[in-house]
């Protein structure tokens, strides 16, 4: 186990020789050649690289939705690799915010209900739950489509459902796995403000992974990926 | 998880695929209404058989002299007075009959038969079916009626009717046959024909006379609720100390047997048409869990717990069953209910009193068995459930985002 595990740092991530290889019709493919990465408090960043070069990959180790074969990955100074998968499902409750490429809304529940959702799975009090989802709501400027259940939003607002489910009880990284695949370029840029926004307002740290070149152009952090490895990390 | 949001959600879902649970819903309506109306008839035909057997001369308990029921005859006999009563601590009793019945042999001048001469005091037959058998002509009057009733088959068979004398032959207490006429008072008509080509009865006291013995070869009682047989058994053990004392599953077994099968026949029944229906449960479940994957891969991605996803699918499918199960006992219920003049069996008279029953079947419901359909069915959902729902976790979260 590495050293990696039990610090507590600035870092809301921290992978250390991180490698991960899928079979494919029995074929190894290495997705991931250990990888260093460190990702700090009130970033927003995002993997980028052609298909196949480990960014959804990368973003799946960090979430706790996969694990790595080799290296050590510490989410909030917590150790994945030592967590069973109960314990990663609470951490994935408790500390991390998902948005994922096609929204995954829960389609019998209104957008209020979505975003109570896992405050309810965190044993949120109700009163204080429905205030804190409207507030969040209203605060992403779609208020007025609380009661509407997901088949009945377009796709920009159900991206907006899924940022405030996300980010409404406060999560120490917000995880985008290709935020505007479904999106056109007016609604994707809508979005991107309101990431960048909720980013330098409320401090969330944000990784995303993404091929879309506006989504890089408003991150603050560029991390490029081929072939498994990050051939490149700028800031601009 | 809180369960309300699971019951919330499940529900949710339920009505999302509203045609599919319908016609899932439609299917565990019909197979428990079809359960319980199955259910009632076997009651019924179970409760039949023991009153059947229960009515036919037998009563719930028999005393009987040792060796009657081997030899039925006059040399097998016991004294009783004609003023005896259930011992006291007895539980209370709906009635008793002193009978003498023996084997004889019955002649017209157109056919001999052999029958079972039974004298009986009619007063005490209220126990027996002879109190509610149609009678064409006069019932016995009393105990010392010398005349006969006989049943309407064996009065076709001898071909003789109302009014007519008839000769009895028996043994007598002696060992010497004993010959004497009687005229016929009345034709009974029983439900089943084979009792009324049987039985022929006359005054308790008449017989005891033919046969020159103050004795009875019977005594004959029956209780208000049969719980209470063998508290009573076991009172006149001690009574009739020498006699046995039989309860009527050990004087009928061939009734007992059925009686006992119908209690097996309940549970096949239910088990034949619930299993069936399982079969479609789990499927529905399944195509609908597998419907869900993706979405139950982002419910458990972001941070449910596997076992909420199990809870989810069991209440779902629990939820089906406890609506179908409400409805169809509904519906079950009130096909018994409207079926509540009993069917008519009589064209199958024969094969029916083969079974020991009446060719009236009423469907009879009972409480106990309602509730076990209830809980063995909702048993069932959940068992059904646990398939699909293991389906739903066995895929992990990011395999599931993926499809």
């Amino acid at each position: 186990m590495s050293d990696v595990a039990n610090r507590r740092t600035a870092h809301v991530v921290d992978c250390a020789g991180v490698s991960r290889t899928y079979q494919e019709d029995a074929v190894p493919v290495q997705a991931l050649r250990d990888v260093d990465f460190q990702f700090s408090r009130g970033e927003f960043a995002s993997l980028s690289g052609p298909s196949g070069s480990g960014k959804s990959t990368l973003l799946n180790l960090i979430g706790g939705l996969d694990r790595a074969d080799e290296g050590a990955i510490a989410v909030d100074g917590v150790a994945l690799n030592r967590l069973s998968e109960s314990e990663l499902s609470d951490l994935r409750l408790r500390r991390i915010g998902f948005v994922f490429q096609s929204y995954n809304l829960i389609p019998v529940l209104s957008a209020q209900e979505n975003v109570e959702f896992i405050m309810q799975l965190q044993g949120v009090a109700r009163g204080e739950r429905a205030e804190q989802a409207v507030e969040c709501l209203a605060s992403l400027g779609i208020a007025e489509l609380a009661r509407r259940r997901p088949g009945e939003l377009s796709g920009g607002q159900q991206q907006r459902v899924a940022i405030a489910r996300a980010i409404v009880t406060d999560p120490v990284l917000l995880l985008a796995d290709e935020p505007s695949a479904n999106l056109d370029s007016g609604t994707t840029e809508e979005l991107l403000k309101l990431l960048r926004r909720l980013n330098h307002e409320r401090g969330i740290s944000i990784l995303t992974a993404t091929h879309d070149p506006m989504v890089m152009s408003y991150a603050k952090r560029r991390v490029v990926l081929r072939d498994g490895a990050i051939v490149e990390d700028s800031a601009h | 998880m809180p369960i309300k949001l699971l019951l919330q959600m499940s529900l949710r879902n339920i009505l999302r695929h509203r045609r599919r649970n319908g016609m899932m819903l439609a299917a565990v309506v019909v197979a428990v209404a079809a359960v319980v109306l199955m259910n009632s008839m076997i009651r019924g035909m179970q409760q039949d058989m023991a009153d059947a057997a229960v009515e036919n001369l037998v009563g719930h308990v028999k005393v009987l002299a040792p060796g009657y029921r081997d030899d039925p005859g006059i040399a097998r006999t016991f004294a009783l007075a004609g003023d005896w009563r259930p011992p006291d601590g007895a539980p209370e009793v709906a009635g008793w009959a002193m009978r003498v019945r023996v084997p004889a042999v019955i002649m017209s001048e157109r056919g001999t038969r052999g029958i079972q001469f039974v004298g009986v005091n009619p007063a005490q037959e209220g126990i027996s079916f002879l109190s509610s058998a149609r009678m064409v002509g006069e019932s016995l009057k009393d105990a010392s009626d010398g005349r006969i009733i006989i049943g309407q088959a064996l009065a076709e068979q001898l071909e003789t009717g109302l009014g007519r004398r008839l000769v009895i032959i028996t043994q007598g207490a002696d060992g010497l046959n004993r010959e004497a006429g009687f005229r016929i008072a009345g034709l009974y008509d029983a439900d089943g024909e084979g009792m009324e080509g049987f039985f022929v009865f006359t005054g308790v006291g008449a017989l005891q006379e033919m046969v020159g013995a103050e004795v009875f070869t019977e005594l004959s009682i029956r209780l208000h609720e049969e719980p209470a047989l063998f508290a009573l058994k076991d009172a006149l053990v001690e009574v009739f100390t020498g006699l046995e004392v039989l309860d009527w599953r050990e004087l009928e077994p061939q009734a007992a047997a059925m009686f006992v099968f119908a209690d097996a026949a309940v549970l096949i029944w239910f088990f034949v048409m619930m299993g069936a229906l399982v079969f479609g449960l789990v499927n529905t479940l399944v195509t609908s869990v597998m419907e869900r994957i993706r979405e139950l891969g982002m419910l458990r991605a972001v941070g449910m717990r596997p076992r909420s996803v199990v809870a989810q699918v069991v209440i779902e499918s629990s939820a089906l069953m406890l609506i179908g199960v409400a409805v169809g006992i509904a519906l079950g219920l009130a096909a018994v209910f409207a079926m509540g003049d009993g069917l008519d069996l009589s064209l199958w008279s024969e094969g029916v009193e083969s079974f020991g029953m009446r060719t009236l079947l009423r469907p009879v419901p009972l409480v106990d068995d309602v509730l076990l359909i209830a809980l063995l069915s909702l048993g069932l959902g959940v068992v059904a459930s646990l398939y699909p729902a293991w389906r739903a976790i066995k895929v992990k979260p990011l395999e599931a985002l993926r499809r």
